[in-house]
């Protein structure tokens, strides 16, 4: 027994019972979520605790594996599990007429999200996945506007199909294998799966669970559904639940995938993101927008960073997404009141200094100001790409260059209307106290990182050397051979 | 010119799919999973049904979370289509024959849902099956009188606490010292209606989910208004 | 020799990603979101038979035992039950399609994915305060379009 199961079964179970118990008590349905959500935090915090080098695999309904379902609890996963979990109670979403549905949304998300996270199985990870897509549908039409509903729309359609491409995917791996389960798929993948329709395989669920990473060339619903969700779900989305997709294709790679031309695809298709999404957030003339590209273009970074083979790869993108957890969110908070045209932000400082002075800061570190810890992230993208002595890394780390050229021209272009002495004629509003709080927070959380880099660095090193650690990961699992039982 | 690009990428990929699978090795199938759970199914669940053992046991957590899909799909309907305006038109009712075939089919419906779903754990069918004719048997007499309309609370209710009972039924077995959703209770004399421990319980309750939600779906759908 | 491509596994597959490549050709080709929605519906319908066949076995029974009679060779009961939660979610996201498109029915009165996405720039644009881009579509036009011209569009086009 593993108290683990609960990080899940806990937010969903509340998220079933929570209109039930609207009907008796209002004030308990408001606050049994965030306390639902504490508890599932603790438990996952006391887990982490003793997890130590050793990673914890549950099985659920106690079933061996691989005919069971498996838990699989390492310190990369429990990580973005916890993030997931402490990011939605941060960023418990508000919203006027539907409080209701969007607390059991955000249960839900929660709840799925850890699950996501911590799956030890290839269709387990479709359903969850497919469970939080929908919940992020439900968040991003919660706003209830006419265009949140025309891009949750547009947005489904590419998951939709995304999807199908995914389960496809799996089909051609079950077909291979015979089983399901990572561990014993991390087993038979170099006999098996290391060939034509591996690598079919691959680039289907590249292309299924790229959607919700903003994979080049299924992140169209990107701006759109930034632009017109409300400014939390926008923080969630790009902060936290596109990491969580970026960490199934993590574990693609390290435990399944390992044809060098699933590298080289990562590689093309990084670049691309990175190219396209800065230029069209150069492009943008409005906060949110601005702010959708930008993420698309760090996104692109971390597909870079996922082409490097070994473990340096896995450690530069681990950066470059805690980074990008802790910042983006941050930005889309501040987007909150600023996110129409940037031209209105004339003299905002005057109103806001607190806001302003944060954006700054976040700015610089978006664009890899040292000492920030964005300058960090990226170095660790830059120096392996150039030990590789590849023209194509060579050509990554001129366009990650560039990009960040273009992040400071239009990032500026922000700040300078911002502490703009122009008057405006309509006044601006000043930001809501609790999302400036949480922004200040996160910000402060990027300040800390500074004076704790090397410890910082060296427990995510850790956790890469354990996320890339295939042998504990078979070992933990122990999926029983399946050769005994031809009939 | 697009629908000219479409076609060659479609021509392409069709290509490629051929040669993807010329590639295919179908030589190791009897190697898998699923002969392993045959060859143990019936000592480890007690269900007679395999699909059974696997959809509730197995991959039980599988189950859990597509009852899930449901519900937030059903719950976004709601939230996307909101709620009909009282003095908005509705449909007339329809011809005699479809009212008098669903009053005659609504108990038939109801009967065979419930036998579909009781006996997941040994025939084909269970509680997705049943549920969907569950629904259907709520959903019929609401084509044969658009006026009258599904109690959406009481499907709330219904949809939470079978969803709760699932999840309960998994906590339980924690309790008890096992996994969540280990299989609990006597198993029983295998292929006996009474049998398979907590699997039948566990189908009765997404059976119900299912009905409720696809219920309240349909029902969402039929009260949005038409464009005016 | 041309017989042996046209065994049962080449036939089954044939039609699986058919199917996958028909709703691929509905998603790209056509602008009408319903028939992109079907063309969802198709796609997910080729993925789950290409899940089904993935261990089929010509002749196998179905994982049952009636009456303690435990057949000898029995169909692979993980893709069935795969497949059974495939189709599920497959329908949940259907239902939610469609309530979408209800809605965005009734706000922009078309289902031209092109009308649709130019509308949603312009809400966009207008919320932002800033300017529409020019675009070599004329968006004055689209505001007017009424609601019906959409099928004839798409039959005439």
């Amino acid at each position: 027994m593993n108290l683990l199961v609960l990080m899940i079964a806990l937010p969903l179970l509340a998220a079933f019972l929570l209109s039930i118990i609207d009907r008796a008590s209002s004030f308990a349905a408001r606050v049994i979520g965030p306390l639902v959500l504490l508890a599932t935090a603790a438990i996952g915090l006391s887990v982490w605790s003793q997890l130590g080098d050793a990673p914890q695999a549950v099985q659920w309904g106690g079933f061996q594996a691989p005919l069971g379902i498996t838990l699989y609890a390492d310190q990369f996963g429990l990580l973005f599990a916890l993030a997931m979990t402490i990011g939605t109670l941060l960023l418990w979403p508000r919203s006027t007429g539907n409080q209701l549905r969007s607390s059991s949304l955000a249960l839900l998300l929660a709840g799925t999200g850890s699950g996501l996270a911590l799956s030890g199985d290839l269709f387990n990870i479709y359903v969850f996945y497919e469970l939080m897509t929908v919940v992020s549908y439900g968040l991003i039409a919660s706003r209830g506007t006419s265009g949140s509903f025309a891009s949750t729309l547009r947005y489904l359609v590419i998951s939709g199909f995304g999807a199908a491409l995914a389960l496809a995917g799996i089909a051609l791996v079950y077909q291979a294998t015979g089983t399901l389960n990572l561990a014993q798929l991390a087993q038979v993948a170099p006999e098996k799966l290391n060939n034509l329709q591996g690598f079919a395989a691959f680039v289907l669920m590249l292309v299924g669970f790229g959607v919700k990473a903003e994979l080049f060339p299924v992140n169209m619903w990107v701006p759109e559904v930034y632009a017109t969700a409300s400014s939390r779900v926008s923080a969630l989305l790009a902060g936290v639940v596109s990491k969580l997709a970026l960490l199934i294709i993590m574990r693609l790679l390290i435990l399944v995938f390992h044809q060098p031309e699933a590298l080289t695809v990562l590689l093309v298709l990084g670049i691309l993101g990175v190219a396209t999404g800065e230029l069209a957030a150069w492009r943008a003339r409005d906060l949110n927008r601005m702010l959708a590209f930008s993420s698309i273009g760090q996104l692109g970074v971390m597909f870079i960073a996922l082409s490097i083979p070994g473990n340096a790869g896995i450690f530069a993108a681990l950066a470059v997404a805690v980074h990008h957890l802790f910042l983006k969110p941050a930005m889309f908070l501040l987007a909150a009141r600023w996110g129409g045209s940037i031209r209105r932000l004339c003299g905002a400082a005057k109103t806001s200094p607190v806001a302003a002075g944060l954006f700054v800061l976040l700015s610089l570190s978006l664009i890899g100001v040292p000492p920030l810890p964005g300058f960090w992230a990226k170095l660790l993208v830059i120096m392996p790409l150039l030990t590789l002595d590849q023209p194509l890394y060579y050509f990554a780390v001129f366009i990650i260059l560039a990009a960040a050229s273009l992040e400071a021209n239009y990032l500026f272009r922000v700040v300078m209307k911002l502490y703009d002495k122009q008057p405006t004629a309509v006044p601006h509003k000043a930001h809501a106290t609790a999302d400036l709080a949480t922004a200040v927070f996160l910000g402060g959380g990027l300040i800390a990182a500074v004076f704790m880099l090397v410890p910082l660095a060296d427990r995510l090193d850790s956790i890469a050397a354990q996320a890339t650690d295939v042998s504990t990961y078979i070992q933990t699992v122990a999926p029983q051979s399946l050769e005994g039982d031809v009939q | 010119m697009r629908r000219f690009t479409a076609a060659l990428f479609l021509i392409g990929l069709g290509v490629m799919i051929a040669a993807i699978y010329q590639h295919m090795d179908f030589s190791n199938t009897a190697l898998n999973a699923g002969q392993a759970i045959n060859s143990v199914a019936a000592q480890e669940t007690g269900a007679a049904n395999f699909v059974t053992s696997v959809v509730l046991a197995y991959r039980g957590i599988d189950t859990l979370l597509e009852l899930t899909i449901l519900f937030t799909a059903a719950m976004i309907g709601g939230m996307v289509l909101g709620k009909r305006r009282v003095d908005a038109p509705r449909d007339p009712d329809a011809g005699f024959i479809l009212r008098t075939g669903a009053d005659l089919l609504f108990p038939l419906l109801l009967v065979v849902g419930l036998y579909i779903i009781l006996h997941g754990h040994l025939t084909p069918g269970g509680g997705f099956q049943g549920g969907v004719i569950l629904a259907s048997a709520f959903f019929l007499p609401l084509l044969a009188r658009p006026g009258s309309s599904i109690n959406q609370d009481v499907i709330s209710i219904v949809e939470g606490l079978a969803g709760a009972t699932f999840i309960l039924i998994g906590l339980l077995a924690m309790s008890e010292g096992y996994e969540f959703l280990s299989p609990l209770f006597d198993k029983g004399e295998l292929g006996a209606l009474i049998s398979a421990g907590s699997l039948p319980v566990l189908y009765l309750a997404v059976g119900i989910k299912v009905g409720s939600e696809l219920a309240g779906l349909l029902a969402h759908l039929a009260e949005a208004e038409a464009v005016d | 020799m041309s017989m042996e491509f046209l065994d049962g596994n080449t036939i089954l597959y044939s039609a699986a990603f058919g199917l996958m490549l028909i709703g691929i050709g509905g998603i790209v080709i056509s602008n009408h979101l319903m028939r992109i929605i079907f063309g969802i519906a198709l796609l997910e319908a080729g993925a789950n038979l290409l899940l089904l066949l993935s261990t089929y076995h010509e002749g196998a029974s179905a994982p049952i035992i009636v009456d303690g009679i435990i057949p000898a060779m029995m169909a692979d009961p993980v893709p069935q039950a795969l497949v059974l939660t495939a189709i599920v979610i497959g329908v949940g996201i259907l239902a939610l399609a469609l309530s979408l498109a209800i809605r965005v029915q009734r706000a922009y009165g078309t289902l031209d994915m092109r009308e649709v996405r130019l509308r949603l720039e312009q809400e966009i644009c207008d919320e932002a305060g800033i300017e529409m881009p020019s675009s070599s579509e004329k968006p004055a036009e689209v505001i007017k379009t009424p609601v019906n011209s959409v099928v004839q569009q798409e039959s005439g086009s």
